[in-house]
């Protein structure tokens, strides 16, 4: 990997990182987005794509919903979507969950850390914030942003790390790797199809869900 | 050229979470997307007046990012006409649970599942320009609804809240969600398909079988507590990896 490309997808995976809670949030951090334009900065957009399918079916169960814990998918996504494409033989779905998952639950763990220094930083500003001095929210905003934007430099680097990391691996010499890719894949639809049947209830919204996925199997099995 | 106040306002509001705690949520990014707004109607009154305005923005605020517009422009409209601090408090209150609970409805369990269960389907026909197309289609609606948001905040003020109840989001929310049900099933089997394209007999049924497992435990009463999807997926990657060391 060249030192350009680690920078640019070091870039990505921060912005997508920020993109999550802070600023935009315009679903650049969803996998399919965030693993597919990582996979074109690395050379091969239709293996970040592959990964960024997978890893959405995955995405799909948890919304990121204010108060809840979810995984940050963003950075993940980045490493998983570069995988793909710059590691020959490694099986682009499998090694997309390899790399993914574990990153994108590192990724939700550092949500909280930054959610509680944000917190201190609030309450050591408590009587500026309650004076209504505009230059310190507009500091607890700033200050919002630059810890977000460290958290997404970190996670992407240890992305980084694995996409490296995953290059050393001589994964030609394994054989059976398809099985990998079967538990990726199995638990990708779990989770899509868990967390549909989960929040769908049990009116008109679970009846669409099965006509939907009826429809898609019909899609699938046309011969 | 100076960005007017409802710009500035608008492109704040793209980062209302910024500053998100579990203790006052939103509150801080709504006083700074509130901020310009203040500035300008209060140009010729007492600075106090405005610091005060923008204390109480700051305060305790929830409701979903792409809806907290509504809350910036009827709070701004609200201190402009003089409404007593008590009411314009009351006014943040009342309108925290409606706004996150129709912008969930709405955006996290309606568009953006809809749009991904779609994505996922057209992954087969459009490739990787289906990426192009969601965030376009995507990012038009969110600024689109966060403008509609706040103008509607700034011309309704008070009554914000009975504008919203017969506004078209409780209607649209409902259709959202079915779409987005009817969309997550079908992409999400297409995607599957599209993702063993080529692959064994075995593979497909061996996923097939995973998956009904997988959505058993999810569902379970003893184990959805314990039981995610990415959970289980790190499970089965540390089982298919044992099984490979195995048979090496």
């Amino acid at each position: 990997m060249t030192i350009v490309l680690a920078a640019a997808l070091l870039l990505w995976g921060t912005f997508v990182a920020v993109d999550l809670v802070t600023v935009p949030q315009g679903m650049f951090s969803r996998p399919l987005v965030s693993a597919t334009v990582a996979g074109a900065i690395a050379g091969n957009v239709t293996a970040g794509l592959l990964a960024g399918v997978v890893l959405e079916l995955y995405a799909l169960e948890v919304m990121p919903i204010g108060a809840s814990r979810y995984p940050d998918w963003g950075p993940a996504a980045m490493a998983a979507g570069a995988t793909a494409a710059l590691v020959p033989g490694a099986g682009r779905i499998g090694v997309a969950g390899l790399v993914a998952l574990p990153l994108a639950m590192v990724g939700g763990w550092s949500m909280l850390l930054h959610r509680r220094q944000t917190a201190r930083s609030i309450t050591s500003r408590l009587e500026r914030v309650a004076a209504g001095d505009a230059r310190v929210i507009w500091q607890l905003q700033r200050e919002g942003l630059l810890r977000d934007t460290l958290r997404g430099v970190v996670l992407s680097t240890l992305g980084i790390a694995m996409i490296l990391a995953a290059g050393l691996v001589p994964w030609t010499a394994i054989e059976h790797l398809e099985l990998l890719d079967v538990a990726v894949l199995g638990g990708g639809l779990s989770a899509a199809l868990g967390g549909a049947i989960r929040s769908a209830g049990s009116g008109a919204r679970r009846r669409w869900l099965a006509i939907g996925a009826a429809a898609g199997t019909v899609v699938v099995l046309w011969p | 050229m100076a960005l007017s106040p409802r710009w500035q306002s608008l492109i704040r509001l793209l980062g209302v979470q910024a500053s998100w705690t579990y203790e006052r949520m939103s509150g801080i990014g709504l006083a700074h997307a509130a901020a310009p707004l203040l500035r300008d109607l209060f140009r010729d009154h007492s600075p106090e007046r405005r610091r005060a305005a923008v204390a109480r923005s700051a305060e305790y605020f929830n409701s979903h990012p792409y809806l907290a517009g509504v809350a910036v422009g009827a709070v701004v409209k609200a201190e402009h006409e003089g409404v007593p601090s008590v009411t314009i408090s009351r006014l943040r209150t009342a309108l925290s649970g409606p706004l996150g609970a129709l912008g969930d409805q709405l955006i996290w369990a309606g568009e953006v599942p809809a749009l991904m269960g779609l994505s996922l389907a057209s992954v087969p026909l459009l490739g990787w320009w289906t990426v192009p197309v969601l965030l376009m289609i995507h990012n038009v609606l969110r600024i689109r609804l966060t403008m509609w948001g706040l103008d509607l905040g700034l011309r309704e003020g008070l009554k914000v809240g009975a504008a919203l109840e017969h506004s078209w989001l409780p209607k649209v929310a409902g259709t959202a969600q079915r779409l987005a049900a009817f969309a997550v099933g079908f992409g999400a089997i297409v995607a599957a398909g599209w993702l063993l394209e080529g692959r064994s007999r075995a593979s497909s049924m061996s996923v097939a079988g995973i998956s009904l497992a997988g959505v058993l435990l999810l569902l379970s009463a003893s184990t959805r507590t314990r039981v995610t999807g990415i959970r289980f997926g790190l499970v089965l990657i540390g089982l298919s990896l044992l099984v490979i060391g195995g048979l090496q």
